[in-house]
């Protein structure tokens, strides 16, 4: 099973990374298959994903990340709050995803976690996580983890983890084992011409004209 | 090969002195780059169709028409016409009166816009995008090929008995060559017509090229007009070029840096890197243009983005200069060189004449032949038994 995890702290070490490596060990403890794990800091991104932003395109490093997300059978989010919310940087990422396909993370399971200076901002994973993957029609976990500065000295949080893996796992499971081939193969050019392969038609979907003709009179 | 410039009609400051060009001297230099690309030898001057400031050309066929009176061989054509937005009626008497007078150096490229504000402005709604391409084309498809035309779809008001006039020239309606970024849905539309596809691939990376050009050419032949090297395939491309090309670069970069589509983005050395983009000599033009048949195939249209990011008229004329007299010449040699036999020319108003004449012959000799059977039918027995 392919875990990846998404973690936009900014210092090194971070905390942020910290709980998302407790997050994916944790997940990968629980898993009933192997679990290859790939774990993507975006503050490496930082600037592939601004100028995604304003090119339009992503950098090589940031579209093999964006692959590893979208072909993700699950996937743990790690953002600090900043502002209440949200880092710009990890909202960013998201986007670029989402402007480059729209249906990356249609029913990818998703764990959303975050941390910060206080216990006040907890809800921002419900208030801005839930929403945001909503959006992008993920399947969020119902247990979001988010670990305040001093959750780090105090009970609670290794349950917490222990809650959210699980659910992932159970997630991840269903969608492992129920995935269809990848959506988008890439075109292979040279390959000897047949009817209906893969990968001739540029790695697109191809809805017939016709169908397209009958569209706006449905 | 067909080779040109296409503009975007933008008004941008030029960097270097502050200085923005008046709308009026805007469309006047449009006009002289279309002049001068038939001075040089070029095929093609594409103008763009906009409809919100800081763009000019919003009537392209005003602009082509006084360009069509100007120049005695350059085809003229658009990057994009908008068929959603436009009313495919109008599209169809415009082009048409248009090809009328610029003798057949008419063809266009239809694509959809993608300012959200210009929908609503027009009364329609973005969201609608694709389907307004799909139907306002399938209605202009039938303009300039039936005489008279019952119609009736979901986006404009229907149409009984509608003749479109002026009919096309000799009957010949003009190329139409589908543009399209990104979306699928538009090269299966031009692979199902037979049309032929654009991708300005100025900002995208050669794969994504790839793609969308193998989508097209899979699918054109899926409908049956050809194998997919015979699909008719577009390309942009933009440049700047002096003889020496550390002075291209430094006298590019500060248009780069702060243009409207690309500044404040990735480098002018990674934009190179990763997209079409060229700046330096002649002989690196020439040497990147050609690269991108390793994955588009063999291709019938280049155009050129020369006049953007506040580059003045002068500069622009030289560069169009350069292209003529360097460039051009030494890619329709090397191109042609590399083209396998069987690859076709992008159409002209000529060759579609030549082929509907072709077919029309066949088409007579066809009914005449049948007619021919019935006879020998109603002659009897004789006429069965010498087939």
């Amino acid at each position: 099973m392919r875990l990846v995890v998404v973690s936009a702290g900014l210092s090194v070490p971070s905390s942020t990374r910290l709980l998302a490596d407790r997050l994916a060990a944790a997940t990968a403890g629980r898993a009933p298959a192997e679990v290859d794990t790939r774990v993507i800091e975006l503050r490496e991104l930082a600037v592939e994903i601004a100028h995604g932003l304003t090119s339009g395109f992503p950098g090589p490093a940031l579209e093999s990340a964006l692959d590893a997300v979208t072909e993700a059978d699950g996937l743990i989010v790690v953002t600090p709050v900043f502002s209440a919310s949200y880092s710009g940087l990890f909202k960013s990422f998201f986007d670029v995803l989402g402007a480059r396909d729209q249906e990356a993370l249609t029913g990818t399971p998703v764990l959303i976690a975050a941390t910060g200076g206080t216990a006040r901002h907890s809800l921002v994973l419900d208030h801005a996580l839930r929403p945001l993957f909503a959006h992008l029609r993920a399947v969020v976990v119902p247990t979001g983890v988010y670990a305040a500065s001093e959750d780090w000295g105090a009970e609670g949080l290794p349950e917490r983890i222990e809650r959210a893996a699980g659910e992932l796992v159970v997630l991840m499971t269903g969608t492992a084992a129920g995935r269809e081939a990848p959506r988008a193969e890439p075109g292979r050019p040279g390959e000897p011409e047949g009817a209906g392969k893969p990968g001739r038609n540029g790695g697109f979907t191809v809805v017939p004209f016709e169908e397209q003709l009958a569209a706006p009179h449905r | 090969m067909q080779f040109g410039i296409f503009s975007v009609g933008d008004v941008t400051p030029d960097p270097t002195t502050g200085r923005t060009p008046t709308e009026r001297e805007r469309i006047k230099a449009m006009v002289a780059i279309a002049l001068k690309a038939e001075e040089v030898g070029l095929d093609v001057f594409a103008t763009g169709e906009h409809h919100n400031p800081p763009f000019v050309p919003s009537s392209p066929t005003t602009m082509l028409g006084y360009i069509a009176a100007r120049t005695e061989r350059l085809i003229l054509s658009t990057a994009t016409t908008l068929i959603t937005t436009n009313d495919p009626v109008k599209i169809a008497e415009d082009y048409a009166m248009l090809q009328h007078l610029a003798d057949g150096r008419v063809d266009l490229m239809l694509g959809r816009g993608n300012t959200a504000p210009v929908y609503p402005w027009f009364g329609k709604d973005i969201r609608q995008g694709i389907n307004l391409a799909i139907e306002n084309y399938a209605l202009l498809h039938r303009l300039w090929r039936e005489d008279v035309v019952d119609w009736e779809g979901r986006f404009r008001t229907p149409l009984r008995g509608f003749t479109s006039t002026p009919r096309p020239l000799d009957g010949v309606p003009p190329f139409v060559w589908h543009g399209s970024i990104r979306s699928p849905e538009i090269a299966e539309q031009a692979a199902y017509y037979g049309d032929g596809f654009f991708h300005n691939n100025i900002f995208w990376p050669p794969d994504h090229t790839r793609r969308m050009v193998e989508l097209y050419r899979t699918r054109y032949a899926h409908y049956g007009h050809g194998t997919p090297e015979q699909a008719i395939v577009g390309l942009g491309g933009h440049v700047f070029m002096r003889k020496n090309s550390q002075d291209a670069v430094r006298e590019f970069r500060p248009y780069f840096d702060v243009a409207p589509v690309y500044g404040h983005g990735p480098s002018l050395e990674e934009f190179t890197a990763r997209t079409p983009l060229t700046v330096g000599s002649p002989q690196q033009v020439i040497e990147k243009t050609l690269t991108f048949r390793d994955y588009a195939g063999d291709y019938q249209r280049q155009l050129f983005l020369i006049d953007h990011a506040g580059l003045p008229l002068k500069t622009v004329l030289e560069q169009i200069d350069m292209l003529g007299e360097e460039v051009v010449p030494v890619l329709r040699e090397e191109f042609a060189r590399r083209r396998p036999a069987g690859v076709p020319d992008a159409p002209t108003h000529a060759s579609l004449r030549a082929a509907g004449a072709n077919a029309e012959e066949k088409a007579g000799g066809e009914a005449e032949r049948k007619a021919g059977e019935k006879t020998g039918e109603r002659a009897g027995e004789t006429a069965g038994r010498k087939e």
